[in-house]
């Protein structure tokens, strides 16, 4: 028989500190859906959805209950509906919207992610079409989320693309004025988009995956949280004191075991509904919940203010443990993995902010070490299109020269300016609203157009 | 034909106990099948399975250790048995699950759960305890297999441990294999 202490402390990390498998995504095919009318197409996605979900959240309700740990999650990435949708209006694509949002109710998952499209190298008559319908789109559809890909290391930046997106960022809160704007965090724009995030919003099923694939995100920064806090206070009497490397070892190991439990639950999942399984995405995604934050591990380890010199350093730490952890305790791990800092999903990081502590520059500065960007960011309402275009070319350009996955959801909230306040409830959040600098000043800038070319590393082959 | 024997021994801890209890079968020719030995509060329990031809019974095994000359008293029980040990049985079985229990120190409350335990027909595999600042700790083992509805095995447990004022919790025992373990 296993240890008890060993025993108790796996028990620990699931009643008290709140570990969870946070997300099993089902990745589905949707390419041959297409017909030749808006209707057909819509009745074939339906159909396949039904038939490949139908017992999904079921089933790990199953597992979750028969293990005995929560999976907190249960949603849907369908392949980026610009290929579904090649050829059609912006109508159609809301159309689109609506019949996901249908088959993903019927189904009964928290999410659908996938209502996006991949222009990192340039825009077709389809992709304009598609990020026309976004703001309606997103308004009429309740648990669809969009995403976009406008730049990668290989392919450099478009341009174009970016232009187009800071009015459609503003234009999908408008329309959803009367919900502080929470269209916009329905939508999140990509450098480097992974094929295999099971993490929302920003989850699709990349062309490259077979025809259904399960994704599992685990998370857990309350489990990191709590394994310091009592790492630190037993070694506080230690003469030889604490070292940082031995704190990183702890965050190694923490994540193993959350690591291990998402990938139990994923593979259970998938063995019953006969579906391969895809990867395990280690992320660190905090939840407005309190003891569930990232934040809170920062202050933790020693900086007394979010944003305060020191934190890019931690988080850089942070995250790199957490990777080592989980890579060594998942078969296959993909996704972002990495520690996400989405400041309303933080209950710390949105205080930061209130507080003046965390501004929108240190916000840039920490995303160059974790996963994955500027992330439910809410400014006020006033800022112009082209500044919101300009923040995510800057976010890009980390992205696209420090090869890895790089990421913008902001909301520019409809008529709250700084010193207010936005919640969305549930795990969407709430936060003051951040300032932003410097407004209207990058317009020509973003009037320009074309692409940033790739940078000169890129070229490996 | 052989004889099977299934040997008890418990002694106050010391060194050497393992080592004179085999030296025992040993030397009446017996074959060790398994073992499997425990020690709580400097007390030492101790199980095996052993084979012996024919002529040695289980008085001859208690005799022999007799001879030995123990600084402790070895309580011995052994007794032959018709079927061989069935290693499956040694195996933890695919419905294998750890329950934990805590709640304030009292009388009764291994009796208690095990109670429950027997009610629901589940069997108890393992079982350790430890009592720290007043709270007292169960962790048990069990073998669910006979269990038809696990949901409610979980709700009848929420009521028992609502109505006990104890927490418990009930979860597969591949969630700490997994945490726990490395496989190979």
């Amino acid at each position: 028989m296993l240890r008890s202490d060993q025993i108790l402390a796996t028990v620990e990390m699931i009643q008290k500190e709140n570990l969870d498998v946070r997300t099993v995504t089902m990745g589905i095919n949707l390419l041959d859906c297409r017909a030749s009318s808006i209707g057909q197409t819509c009745r074939n996605i339906e159909d396949r959805i039904s038939e490949r979900a139908g017992k999904f959240v079921e089933t790990c309700n199953f597992v979750s209950r028969k293990l005995g740990i929560p999976v907190v999650n249960k949603r849907i990435s369908i392949t980026p509906i610009s290929f579904v949708g090649a050829g059609f209006t912006r109508d159609d694509f809301v159309a689109l919207a609506i019949s996901l949002d249908r088959a993903a109710a019927g189904v009964g998952v928290d999410i659908l992610g996938g209502f996006s499209a991949q222009v990192e190298k340039g825009l077709t008559m389809t992709d304009r079409e598609y990020i026309h319908s976004l703001p309606e789109a997103l308004r009429v559809s309740e648990t669809v989320c969009a995403s976009i890909n406008i730049a990668s290391s290989q392919k450099g930046i478009n341009m174009d693309a970016l232009a187009m997106l800071g009015p459609t960022i503003k234009e999908i809160a408008e329309r959803t004025a009367d919900q502080g704007g929470f269209g916009a965090a329905k939508f999140v724009v990509f450098c480097n988009q992974p094929g295999d995030n099971p993490f929302m919003a920003g989850a699709i099923h990349g062309v490259e995956e077979a025809d259904t694939v399960l994704n599992v995100g685990v998370s857990g920064p309350g489990v990191i949280a709590r394994s310091l806090e009592k790492l630190i206070s037993a070694r506080e009497a230690d003469e030889n004191g604490l070292k940082l490397d031995e704190i990183a070892e702890e965050i190694k190991q923490t994540t193993f075991r959350v690591t291990r439990c998402g990938e139990l639950v994923g593979r259970q999942v998938s063995d019953i509904l006969g579906v391969s399984f895809g990867v395990v995405d280690l992320s660190l995604a905090p939840t407005p919940k309190v003891g569930d934050s990232v934040g809170e591990i920062l202050h933790i380890l020693g900086v007394d203010a979010i944003g305060a010199p020191g934190s890019t350093a931690i988080l850089a730490m942070l995250n790199d443990a957490v990777k080592k952890g989980g890579i060594f305790a998942s078969k296959t791990v993909g996704g972002l993995s990495g520690a996400f800092i989405p400041v309303m999903e933080d209950a710390v990081l949105a205080e930061a902010v209130g507080k003046g502590d965390l501004c929108l520059e240190k916000l840039e500065a920490m995303t160059c070490v974790c996963s994955v960007g500027i992330d439910m960011v809410a400014i006020p309402g006033s800022v112009d299109g082209d500044t919101i275009s300009a923040i995510i070319a800057d976010e890009m350009a980390l992205g696209m020269v420090n090869n890895k996955t790089t990421a913008v959801r902001i909301i520019p909230v409809p008529g709250k300016e700084v010193g207010e306040s936005v919640s969305f409830g549930g795990l969407f959040g709430a936060s003051p609203i951040m300032a932003v600098r410097n407004v209207g000043k990058s317009s020509r800038f973003i009037g320009w157009g074309g692409r940033i070319p790739a940078p000169v590393h890129s070229f490996k082959n | 034909m052989s004889t099977q024997m299934i040997i008890s021994v418990m002694s106050k801890d010391r060194t050497g106990i393992v080592a004179d209890i085999t030296g025992a079968v040993y030397e009446l020719g017996g074959d060790l099948a398994d073992l499997n030995q425990s020690t709580l509060g400097g007390y030492l329990t101790m199980i095996l399975f052993a084979t012996f031809d024919e002529d040695v019974s289980p008085d001859m095994l208690m005799q022999k250790i007799d001879t030995i000359d123990s600084p402790t008293t070895l309580d011995v029980v052994a007794r032959t048995i018709t079927t061989a040990p069935d290693p499956a049985l040694s195996e933890l079985p695919p419905k294998t699950y750890i329950m934990t229990t805590q709640g304030p120190n009292r009388k009764g409350l291994v009796y208690g759960v095990s109670s429950f335990c027997f009610e629901h027909d589940i069997n108890i595999l393992d079982l350790a305890t430890t009592i720290k600042k007043g709270i007292y700790t169960m962790v048990l083992q069990l073998d669910l297999s006979r269990v038809e509805s696990i949901v409610e095995v979980r709700e009848a447990l929420a009521d028992y441990a609502r109505d006990q004022g104890l927490q418990i919790v009930l979860q597969h025992h591949d969630l700490f294999k997994v945490t726990n373990e490395i496989p190979f």
